[in-house]
């Protein structure tokens, strides 16, 4: 009897346990950015400072943006990193997920699988709500953030054209990152 | 004995449950060298693959990923990827300075590594050594994204 109950037991962690595949796809309104490993995601999670949550080394409100944010899955307790928002500029999703920090949040996105390169649990976020609010808020606030602390770098184009510190960084060492002198040479061989 | 194995595997299972909260991982100590990379894009795949999203062909996308606030990694000789969450004193993993002057750097480094969940994390104590750029990626692919040079830029 014993040995029924905990294999019964055995057999229910190995199917739910974090360690397996699982498929959040139910629901999902995630739209596709034709990679390779994608596959809609929409789970319920906590929002919560990575470094926190993996080191103990905790901050006040975690981390006021400085620092990466991550999404406890609320099924399992996977750790799951959020790398992007959902605009396609070079954006990260911190700022996206800064208002909810400790909050318990249903987000919809893409999940990375892909064990070649390493991507696990590695996430895409295209829309977030509050658990118990209606309305989604989409995960694109990232650029007029970035608006907003750069006055000084108003213009056309897009914001990776005129941050300050890439520009810096650029006329510092060149687009290749090699120095000036070595950049001129690269882009002259490649745009005669 | 039947019992004793089947709950033998009953706790090895189950201690990822009773241990769940709050289950920080134990770091151990580790010396590595590597890429500083710009996680999304190697991870995904959406500039091309891995071979050229790292190096002096990607340093410009590099460059804006990070400041974005993408992720940085640490892309180890070995191939693994180690999620990079501070850089001696700074915890400023989402854009900030310290990790931007870094980028497509092959640095060496002494640190914490922390696993969770299928990912690797690491907590860099020192840099020890940085190279600067090393991987001369431009060689191969040219410029990625393509547009990520302008032709006539000054």
């Amino acid at each position: 009897m014993i040995a029924r109950a905990l294999t019964a037991a055995l057999a229910a962690l190995a199917l739910s346990g974090p360690t397996a595949a699982q498929d959040f796809s139910e629901n999902s309104e995630a739209r596709s950015w034709n990679l390779f490993a994608e596959q809609p995601a929409r789970f319920e999670a906590t929002v919560v400072d990575i470094l926190c949550e993996v080191t103990g080394n905790c901050a006040g409100n975690c981390g006021d943006g400085r620092r990466q944010l991550g999404l406890l899955r609320s099924e399992d307790g996977v750790l799951v990193y959020p790398n992007k928002n959902s605009q396609p500029a070079f954006t990260g999703a911190t700022v996206e997920l800064l208002p909810y920090c400790g909050a318990e949040v249903e987000v919809d996105g893409l999940m990375l699988d892909d064990a070649y390169l390493g991507a696990v649990n590695i996430y895409l976020l295209q829309r977030i709500r509050r658990l118990g609010d209606e309305t989604w808020v989409s995960a694109n606030r990232w650029t007029d953030d970035w608006a907003e602390n750069n006055p000084d770098a108003a213009g056309s184009g897009p914001w990776f054209r005129r941050d300050p510190r890439v520009l810096r960084e650029i006329a510092e060492e060149g687009y290749f990152g090699l120095g000036l002198d070595r950049d001129a040479e690269i882009r002259a061989e490649l745009f005669p | 004995m039947r019992h004793n194995r089947v709950f033998a595997a009953f706790l090895a299972l189950s201690s990822p449950f009773l241990l769940a909260a709050p289950a920080f991982a134990e770091g151990q100590r580790v010396q590595l060298r590597g890429e500083i990379i710009d996680t999304w894009c190697y991870f995904s795949g959406v500039m091309g693959g891995p071979e050229a999203v790292v190096g002096s062909a990607h340093h410009t996308c590099a460059l804006w990923c990070s400041a974005g606030g993408i992720p940085v990694g640490l892309l180890a000789e070995d191939g693994t990827v180690y999620m990079v969450l501070q850089i001696e004193d700074s915890d400023e993993s989402a854009g900030g300075d310290t990790q931007m002057r870094l980028a497509s750097h092959v640095v060496s480094v002494d640190g914490m590594h922390y696993e969770r969940d299928g990912l690797n994390y690491l907590v860099v104590s020192e840099v020890v050594q940085d190279d600067d750029i090393q991987v001369l990626s431009h060689d191969d692919f040219g410029v990625v994204p393509p547009f990520a040079v302008p032709e006539d830029a000054p």
